[in-house]
């Protein structure tokens, strides 16, 4: 265990460096910092004053270090666009995001996993090939149709829904949360079954094929011939040994949820992270995009490694390497 | 590549594929449907009724006609056109290609790093193999779309506007690659610890063959197949990556039409009811994905029947 924790411990030290290091070159060396600064009167003096100032003349070495121990205390610059603080957008924004992704989950989880198994136990019946076909073509579209059909459906058409933006958000201390509203809520509709639709499919198909393995078991063929009834062996011992995989795919899946959300808060011009992170880039602004590199490097660091060390509490395989043929599947 | 595969006597390429083919309808329909659309797309110049990278022949009176109109100079519009008077029937023919291009490149870039990686890493072993592996691993602990959003951004963000308008197809192809090299890398290595030790690579050595002419003349046809299942399903996901990211305004540069960036144009129209420029090209993306998806997961249930529908 001790062994396999510094492992993977190193490692996750490991991208992140590399991730700051990536962020501090894009700082360093696109444009040029001080003509960022000063005015087009400056004059040579005063630039290479400014430039001792602040500290560009060091080596390479330290000022990375000094970049690092920067980003550790919060100070990640000032955006070139907005001209207010990184961290202050960052923290802004996050809000937004994080509400959209948890309510896609839910989405996907709550009808995923009922609709996975009706598929398995119903494998014959029309609306189990009508189903698996609906989640073939989940799969297969890309989510920004999704949700421009979506917008197209139930706003342009029908009018029930709104098609941009959060509605009216409430401040709870330093959190803006449009859960409280109804207009809030009615906002998060059309985004999250458009972010959720994607998992739903995939969580659908992964219970089926999951719970067709598990009814296949010797011990379910024991459990009929012991005279159980049908719903006892389904659901109290198929099901809940089909929920360990599945529980833990949800986990790892939020990664791309969050990562998904990037294109629907694009289409539903959704004031999270996402949206930030594409006009950070369209914008050119490096501050921004340098920050937001080092952030989704951090938090998906820290969420791999919460994975892998559940994953090795759960199953002692994990820990002596033989992680491998599981990942893969 | 699979025409070698194809010649070449295989266990499971002989008659069993052929037979399972003619009998799964899906199989048929989505490959149909595939060879029309690359038909199409190569032939672009030849079908498309206007050329949409010739400035003259749209005409901005003729903007935003719905499906079937005529215009004022004359042309028929089947599928009506886009904001600038583009004809979108042409429009979408020269997308496609666009799309199947930056998408079939960025698969075989993917398919040839990934299968030398894994040819590398499961034959020398060792540290290259660790080393391998373990970028293998921390590149699959980001999602996909994630990494190649942050490799075309930030190459966006570092080079300077006119060089990256020239370069942004190639970057858009490394990008999208680069997110899909690792499976590559790791099925083949996997096959090559299987076949590394067996007799015929053991005779090879003996004879006195060097190691890398027997990775890649000896073992290299025994690890294929599987790679053309990858590459299959990887297609249509390189497609979807370049469609997103030309979507979100990040991918090929404004003059290319591709799929993606015609869906976001026509974003903007939908509440004017034009919602034909974005579900055009979106239906026929659609359609593109469809196939190749199906097409892809019915080549990899026939070639591995314990994969079976049970």
């Amino acid at each position: 265990m001790g062994s396999f924790f510094i492992q993977r411990l190193s490692q996750t030290v490991f991208v992140v460096l590399a991730a700051a290091l990536v962020s501090f070159a894009m700082f360093r060396y696109v444009g040029d910092p001080v003509n960022n600064m000063v005015g087009q009167a400056a004059s040579l003096a005063d630039r290479e004053a400014m430039r001792r100032a602040l500290g560009l003349d060091d080596p390479t070495i330290l000022q990375f270090v000094r970049f690092l121990r920067d980003a550790l205390a919060g100070d990640l610059g000032v955006s070139y666009r907005f001209g207010v603080p990184v961290s202050q957008l960052l923290t802004e924004r996050f809000p937004a995001t994080l509400e959209l992704s948890l309510c896609a989950m839910l989405v996907a989880t709550l009808l995923g996993i009922p609709l996975g198994v009706w598929t398995a136990l119903h494998r014959r019946r029309v609306s189990s090939h009508l189903l698996m076909l609906l989640s073939l073509v989940g799969v297969a579209l890309p989510t920004f149709l999704i949700g421009i059909v979506f917008i197209l459906i139930f706003s342009v058409w029908l009018g029930w829904l709104p098609s941009f933006g959060r509605g009216t958000t409430v401040a709870l201390g330093g959190w803006t949360t449009g859960l409280l509203t109804v207009s809030g809520l009615k906002a998060l509709v059309l985004p999250s079954l458009t972010l959720g639709l994607f998992q739903m499919a995939l969580i659908l198909r992964l219970v089926r094929a999951e719970m067709l393995e598990v009814l296949r078991a010797d011990y379910i063929k024991f459990a009929r011939a012991r005279g159980l009834p049908n719903r006892a062996v389904n659901y109290r011992h198929a099901l809940k040994n089909t929920l360990v995989p599945v529980i833990t795919i949800i986990g790892l899946q939020f990664g791309n949820i969050f990562a998904f959300s990037i294109v629907v808060e694009t289409v539903f011009q959704w004031p999270g992270l996402g949206l930030l992170v594409i006009q950070s880039i369209q914008f050119a602004d490096v501050p921004l995009l340098a920050a937001y590199l080092v952030m989704i490097a951090l938090g998906f660091a820290i969420l791999n490694l919460c994975i892998d060390l559940l994953y090795a509490a759960i199953d002692p395989r994990v820990r002596t390497g033989m992680l491998s043929a599981r990942a893969r599947s | 590549m699979s025409t070698e595969a194809v010649a070449r006597p295989q266990r499971w390429w002989e008659g069993d594929l052929a037979y399972d083919f003619l009998h799964s309808p899906f199989a048929i329909i989505a490959t149909a449907v595939t060879i029309v659309l690359i038909a199409v797309a190569l032939g672009a110049n030849i079908i498309a009724p206007f050329d949409v990278n010739d400035p003259a022949s749209a005409n901005v009176i003729d903007a935003r006609l719905p499906p079937g109109s005529s215009g004022m100079f004359g042309g028929y519009f089947l599928l009506g056109t886009d904001p600038q008077g583009r004809d979108m029937l042409s429009a979408v023919i020269f997308g496609l290609r666009t799309s199947l291009l930056v998408g079939g490149s960025s698969v075989v870039l993917a398919a040839l790093v990934g299968i030398l990686l894994g040819l590398i890493s499961g034959y020398v072993g060792g540290w290259i193999d660790a080393l391998i592996m373990r970028i293998a691993d921390v590149q699959l602990s980001f999602p996909a779309i994630l990494v190649a959003l942050m490799i075309d951004g930030v190459s966006r963000t570092v080079m300077a506007r006119a060089t990256h308008d020239a370069l942004a197809v190639p970057v858009l192809v490394v990008a999208i690659a680069a997110t899909y090299w690792v499976q590559y890398a790791r099925t083949v290595r996997a096959l090559v610890l299987v076949e590394r030790d067996k007799d015929y690579v053991l005779a090879a050595r003996v004879t006195g063959i060097g190691p890398l002419r027997i990775v890649l003349t000896h073992i290299r046809p025994n690890v294929l197949g599987p790679v053309v299942v990858i590459a299959t399903i990887n297609l249509a996901l390189a497609i979807l990556t370049e469609a997103t990211l030309s979507f979100l305004g990040i991918g090929v540069p404004p003059t290319m039409p591709s799929l993606g960036s015609m869906v976001r144009i026509g974003n903007e129209f939908l509440f004017s009811g034009d919602w034909w420029i974005s579900v055009v090209p979106g239906a026929v993306l659609v359609l593109l994905s469809l196939a190749v998806n199906l097409l892809g997961d019915w080549l990899r249930d026939a070639l591995n029947p314990r994969l079976g529908n049970g």
